[in-house]
């Protein structure tokens, strides 16, 4: 007889809860908008902010209710995200070149060279408010890792050579969170077929530069003389590369008295 | 009157926290305590669960379970009991305020196998200061507002940290329940001064 | 040794993947239940019986329970046995049902025994299941054992008995300097700590760090990563790690 009350009793009470949880799940079921459901599923949860959203709910939610008409957004995503986005909303997706983040530093401050010795809280942000950082150039790569912690997939570490950050391209998903990270503004967002890439960001004069460091651009204007496409343009003492030129013939790496141009595969994860 | 009611909620957040003195609920409290927000987030949610849970579990032990003899379904009917609320409570909260549920969504669903929640829900019914339905509601309401005092103070500690240079063995979790430690010695200090404060003693 | 070996099934649960020292999973029960020898190893015991039996049956009813209600229906089944234990040792032993109190109910909350559901049960087959709930079970039993034997030698000078009907054993010279913190919770996360911190230097490293991290439960970002285990995920990037040097290494060969 026990036996059957506690059945009874505990049948009770499981069928009251499933029935008080069925109810609430046909009453109170919140009505999605079903292609925002779908563009949500289709999106890869990173939440970088890539896209210009906040995160992949907001991105999903502006294309879903069609305030949004760009299927490519999606960075990290790439092509193959922006073709199922296409296909859910009616769209044509648009071709969307993968990215890739790439550190303009060469990192050769000279550890001696050092402004001060900086013994505060280990983060670039706070190392950056005590004049400029402790770095001897001051549009140098801090090295103390902001970019790292930021990092959803563990794609950027600081180099134990020179102390400055080194993005593994392979990893890389182009969610540009370390170029939103980093107080120097060192780490730039390149298309994944750059071949070329200048790696300083120094607007120093060239013999500022020069005194700071050994692989700054100084601004020599050689580059942009030998490019025969005429991609390369020395602007405020820096060279900066027009990729919509540029053929990666490589004749500017080859002239760069200080080596500050160098040849890059961001696909394979190779350079020289 | 009003003393015993206060003395109920104090003792359930210092005296007895549930976290740092009785040591349940160390899975949230070790991995959701990295960043302030989320720790209070976490904090909040269980607080407001464990309060329904008791609101719900309660009766039901004295009404159903002791009625029918049957003190010995209480694990398994406060679990299911416990599981379902959750559930429920996500279910409503999406519905009509979904912006708490989206602070909260995340975590509602770990609340279920969150061993605080079941240990208060079991404990309220041994405890001698809980007498009636308003004082086990109490209870509860004191120790998960413990869990988010644990959770806030902790998150504190731990960023401090994470900025400080430690042995490559102690690194990560070590550190942390090392911490964990002297937060918990911390807490020890309330043992007593509770009762003195309201002279209950 | 074979890593499909049944042998290899339980031992890997005792160390390669102790639940409490390497996947740091049921912290809350190891914390509380290790002030003494006895209540530890009672612990362990049930823990491990709770283990093997809901494994058993979850691997057996694995193809019957619906994917959408899988956790509510493991946790039942969990609580079920659960029930069988605190009745079995209320009717046999009361005096170890009151030592452990509310803990005995909350091994239905203990993460080891639903994550072995999530993980392992659903996926294999009842005999496989049961080692593995022994290993693990055996894994959590000397992972307690040494947490207790260090709180309450150390804390106490003696090891009590009194639960079995036995007299206490009192170490002649630490029973004069003994630490009385240790048997109380800060002792605890602080033995806990220094464990896991031996267990770090001493165990195996396999080429890069190993992962050491919380059970998916607690884990902030469980939803976006998709994973059942944190050492799942690290396995799948190392593999993929694999994946890619290979890449290079044709796409080298190619050029």
């Amino acid at each position: 007889m026990e036996i059957i009350t506690a059945l009874i009793v505990l049948a009770v009470i499981a069928l009251v809860c499933a029935v008080v949880l069925t109810i609430a799940a046909t009453f109170f079921a919140v009505k999605e908008n079903e292609k925002v459901v779908a563009v949500r599923d289709c999106l890869p949860g990173a939440n970088c902010g890539a896209c210009g959203y906040s995160g992949c709910d907001g991105y999903a939610k502006a294309l879903g209710e069609g305030e949004c008409d760009n299927p490519s957004l999606c960075i990290p995503g790439g092509a193959d995200v922006a073709a199922q986005l296409g296909e859910i909303m009616g769209l044509a997706a648009g071709d969307v070149e993968a990215k890739v983040a790439y550190v303009a530093c060469n990192g050769h401050c000279k550890p001696e060279d050092r402004k001060y010795v900086y013994d505060g809280i280990q983060s670039c942000k706070a190392a950056k408010l005590n004049y400029s950082g402790d770095t001897a150039c001051t549009y140098a790569c801090l090295g103390y890792g902001d970019c790292v912690a930021v990092c959803p997939k563990d794609a950027i570490h600081i180099s134990k050579e020179n102390g400055v950050a080194e993005v593994d391209p392979v990893k890389c998903i182009g969610c540009s969170l370390c170029a939103k990270t980093c107080p120097n503004g060192v780490i730039h967002m390149l298309g994944e077929s750059a071949r070329v890439v200048v790696k300083c960001s120094s607007h120093d004069k060239g013999a500022v530069t020069r005194k700071a460091c050994d692989n700054g651009c100084i601004g020599c204007m050689k580059c942009q003389k030998t490019c025969p496409q005429g991609a390369i343009k020395v602007e405020n003492n820096l060279a900066v590369i027009d990729y919509d030129k540029c053929t990666g013939c490589g004749a500017c790496h080859e002239v760069c008295p200080v080596k500050c141009i160098h040849l890059e595969n961001f696909v394979c994860g190779t350079h020289f | 009157m009003l003393k015993e009611l206060l003395y109920i909620v104090l003792v359930g957040v210092f005296a007895n926290n549930y976290v740092l003195q009785q040591t349940t609920g160390i899975c949230p409290f070790l991995g959701v305590s990295k960043k302030i927000d989320q720790a209070s987030g976490m904090g909040i949610a269980v607080t407001f669960v464990m309060l329904v849970a008791t609101a719900v579990t309660y009766p039901i032990q004295k009404h159903v379970l002791e009625a029918f003899n049957l003190e010995y379904l209480q694990t398994i009917v406060f679990i299911l009991v416990i599981a379902a609320l959750v559930q429920f409570v996500e279910i409503v909260l999406k519905k009509f305020i979904p912006a708490l549920y989206k602070s909260l969504g995340v975590y509602l669903p770990l609340i279920t196998t969150n061993c605080a929640v079941l240990g208060i829900a079991i404990d309220n019914l041994s405890y001698e200061y809980v007498t009636n339905y308003g004082t086990a509601l109490l209870s509860s309401l004191g120790v998960g507002l413990g869990f988010l005092f644990a959770m806030v103070l902790f998150a504190g500690v731990r960023s401090r940290i994470e900025n400080c240079p430690s042995p490559k063995a102690i690194q990560g979790l070590p550190i942390t329940l090392i911490a964990a430690s002297i937060v918990s010695l911390a807490f020890y200090g309330f043992a007593g001064v509770i009762d003195g404060m309201l002279g209950m003693a | 040794m074979n890593k499909n070996s049944k042998l290899w099934i339980v031992l890997k649960g005792i160390i390669a993947e102790n639940p409490v020292l390497v996947l740091v999973l049921g912290t809350c029960p190891v914390l509380a239940v290790s002030t003494s020898i006895v209540s530890a190893i009672s612990m362990g015991i049930a823990a491990t019986l709770v283990l093997i039996c809901s494994n058993t049956l979850i691997s057996l009813l694995r193809k019957i329970i619906p994917d959408t209600v899988r956790i509510p229906c493991y946790i039942v089944v969990i609580a079920g046995f659960v029930t069988i234990i605190q009745m079995l040792l209320q009717a046999f032993l009361p005096d170890i049902y009151t030592l452990l109190g509310t803990w005995l109910s909350l091994i239905v909350v203990n993460c080891i025994i639903l994550g072995r559901a999530e993980m392992y049960a659903r996926k294999n087959g009842p005999l496989d299941s049961a080692l593995d709930g022994l290993g693990m079970g055996i894994g959590f039993l000397v992972a307690l054992l040494a947490m207790a034997a260090i709180r309450e030698i150390l804390g106490t000078g003696a090891i009590n008995l009194t639960a079995l009907g036995m007299e206490s054993i009192t170490i002649p010279v630490l029973s004069e300097y003994n630490i009385p913190l240790l048997t109380s919770a800060p002792g605890g996360f602080l033995v806990y700590g220094i464990l896991i911190a031996v267990v770090n230097m001493i165990g195996p490293k396999k080429g890069a760090e190993k992962r050491k991290n919380f059970s998916c439960e607690g884990c902030p970002s469980a939803s976006i990563c998709g994973r059942v285990s944190c050492s799942e995920n690290a396995e799948l990037v190392s593999a993929s790690e694999n994946n890619t040097l290979v890449e290079n290494k044709t796409e080298k060969e190619e050029a």
